[in-house]
């Protein structure tokens, strides 16, 4: 193993959130290696989202550094590729699905600039790497839940990162788009690019996640997802309750 | 300046007002298409509200009515304003709305107070109450029009420059702020912008009624168009459109400005909402009677179908009590039926299908098949791309051969 690949796509250490009195994240240690497919899961409520939200600095953290390929997060921006949960932008904005995409070259070419030839070539790619190119020229209000995802995943592709983090990329999606998307995530994985998701479904992490970060506002385990989701992590993570149910969810 | 009043064909105060209304209305438009985007509007009135202290306050200060000074105590008191509602938001566990309304109704008060006090004093200014609540379109001059002017372009200009990183703001902050641009700042130009534009028109306009006039123009063009640059220059369009007619209109009529651009300005929304080609209420409202009287018709064409398959040609009476449905609606059916040349009625009420009836009813009967597949069998089909059908013409929007696959997907020939 050569030093680079040692050093995490994604680190954070120490980090402590809290909204109000109640902690949501609480001494936080994590490492997401780098071109890995990477996944954060946990019972809700657990600060999956937060985690994420608090690494790249959407909310602020009490406590704690982030590392992005052992770089601070203000000198690796460019690098980084976000995904947010589907809900939280405005889905009446009048903007097409082209638009959106081409949203993900400014950071690179630069707010204030005009996009180039070369931008173009990587727009068309990114919406052709998810089906969308027939609907590029659609507004985003009038796409189907898995089309929307689609779009977003796009723009993420369009900004050639090293790491992409979603966020529930697939709560509320059909199956094909879930198969889609995994195909093309798994692809970008396979090319190098480190992928961090949060995720709630525990089969899809056992079939296609190579690490895993199991949290309840603390880390209960991290690591390959065959170990982290041992019925002993799931019921500390998820409670007796789970496990008391005879045949609980994730022990499947 | 002297030579653009000069190219307007109106008598010269007119043209003052009628140029002064425009830049107000260009502004208001492009830059309340922010504030509505943002789902901040209600901002823009409290800014609105607030400025009306500013405007008292540097009249005591300056002692005189230079425009330029006032607009300054107006903006002034607007920021102030709007860094209120934040630090309300932030420090408190009032709502955003609730945070809104303590200032828009303090400041307001107070300016209330002010230039009440004011108007006492100095006796003569009465008038100059009123005009900040309401507006007043006459009695514009040529060097207030030389100081919206400024104001306007540089806002335009900053909308124009900012473009990108603003519609990335409002579209998706959490993807803004991660890529790097700076969301505060941003979302600090874009409050800064409210207030230079309320600033523009608080004179002509009103502190009451200012608010409309952010509003208006973007829910107007928003009829009109899906894409962010069209918006904003629509927007500007109308709302300076509405400004002139408006202002030009309360000038002739002795009128308060505000009252009369805003209800300009309502009727052009309305007009907007109910006619925009493809949107519009009425066009929604004749696609939906379109579509429920094609979903009927084809029920009761595919009712009629399975009927002739059973037995002899069915009255309207038995068709409905096969079918299940109201009589009524087998009897609206088969007229639409008829009309189209799908069906027709023997001498003794007994209904069949024509070829072209049978053919219709066929299709009908495939597209629910392939409707059924698609939700069933959908994500095995493999589609190269994310096409999804259209629930109607699942044939026409998936194209043939994904269709038939769906069909053999679905157990072949099955009816």
């Amino acid at each position: 193993m050569t030093p680079a690949s040692d050093i995490p796509a994604l680190s954070v250490r120490h980090l402590s959130v809290a909204y109000g009195v109640r902690p949501a994240l609480w001494d936080v240690d994590a490492a997401f290696p780098r071109g890995a497919m990477s996944a954060v899961v946990g019972p809700n409520g657990s600060g999956k989202s937060t985690l994420l939200k608090a690494a790249l600095g959407l909310v602020a953290a009490e406590s704690g550094h982030v590392l992005v390929m052992g770089r601070p997060l203000r000198e690796a921006r460019r690098d980084v590729a976000y995904v947010p949960q589907r809900d939280t932008v405005d889905w009446d904005f009048p903007i097409t699905v082209r638009e959106v995409v081409e949203m993900g070259r400014h950071p690179r070419r630069g707010w204030f600039r005009r996009l180039t030839g070369e931008d173009r070539e990587h727009v068309d790619a990114a919406l052709e790497r998810v089906g969308m190119r027939g609907l590029a020229g659609r507004q985003i209000g009038r796409l189907s839940g898995g089309q929307r995802q689609r779009a977003f995943v796009a723009r993420a592709l369009a900004q050639r990162a090293d790491l992409l983090v979603l966020d529930e990329p697939f709560a509320g999606i059909d199956a094909r788009t879930e198969a889609a998307l995994l195909e093309v995530l798994t692809d970008l994985r396979d090319a190098g690019t480190s992928v961090v998701m949060v995720h709630h479904d525990l089969q899809t992490v056992r079939d296609v996640v190579d690490h895993a970060l199991l949290l309840n506002v603390r880390v209960i385990a991290e690591g390959p997802p065959a170990e982290v989701l041992a019925p002993e992590n799931l019921r500390r993570a998820y409670g007796e309750v789970a496990g008391v149910a005879g045949a609980p969810a994730w022990a499947v | 300046m002297g030579g653009l009043i000069g190219l307007i064909p109106l008598p010269y105060p007119d043209a003052v007002v009628a140029l002064g209304a425009a830049l107000l209305g260009i502004t208001a438009g492009v830059v309340g298409c922010l504030a509505v985007l943002s789902q901040r509007s209600l901002v823009g009135d409290a800014l609105a509200h607030s400025a009306l202290p500013g405007v008292a306050v540097a009249f005591i200060a300056t002692g005189a009515k230079d425009p330029a000074a006032l607009l300054a105590g107006a903006a002034c008191a607007g920021l102030v304003g709007a860094v209120l509602i934040v630090g309300i938001e932030r420090g408190t566990r009032l709502p955003p709305d609730a945070a809104i309304g303590v200032v828009l109704s303090v400041f307001f008060s107070l300016g209330i107070v002010l230039l009440t006090h004011l108007a006492h004093d100095a006796g003569a200014e009465q008038a100059g109450l009123e005009r900040y609540l309401f507006g007043q379109a006459a009695g514009l001059l040529e060097r207030d029009v030389q100081v919206m002017a400024v104001l306007a372009a540089v806002a335009l200009a900053v909308v124009a420059a900012g473009l990108r990183p603003i519609t990335a703001l409002l579209f998706d902050r959490g993807f803004a702020a991660v890529s790097g641009l700076p969301v505060r700042v941003l979302e600090l130009l874009v409050t800064a912008l409210l207030v230079v534009a309320i600033v523009i028109g608080l004179r002509t306009v009103g502190a009451i009624l200012m608010v409309a006039m952010l509003i208006a123009p973007c829910a107007a063009a928003r009829q009109l168009t899906d894409r962010m640059p069209v918006l904003l220059v629509l927007a500007g369009l109308t709302g300076a459109v509405v400004g002139v007619v408006g202002a030009l209109a309360a000038a002739r009529g002795q009128a308060p400005a505000g009252p009369v651009i805003v209800l300009v300005a309502s009727a052009a929304v309305a007009l907007a909402v109910l006619g925009a080609p493809g949107r519009g209420v009425l066009w929604t409202a004749r696609r939906t009677v379109r579509a429920r009287r094609r979903q009927r018709a084809e029920g009761v064409l595919v009712d009629l179908e399975t009927a002739m398959h059973a037995g002899a040609p069915p009255t309207a009476a038995e068709l409905a009590a096969v079918s299940g449905r109201p009589p009524a609606q087998v009897r609206g059916g088969l007229a639409d039926l008829a009309g189209s040349g799908r069906a027709r009625a023997d001498a003794d009420g007994r209904w069949r299908l024509t070829e072209t009836g049978a053919a219709a009813a066929h299709a009908a009967l495939e597209s629910r098949t392939l409707w059924a597949a698609w939700l069933e069998h959908g994500a095995h089909l493999g589609l190269p791309d994310a096409r999804e059908p259209d629930p109607r013409d699942v044939r026409g929007s998936l194209g043939d051969v994904a269709a038939d696959r769906l069909m053999a997907l679905a157990g072949g020939g099955r009816r």
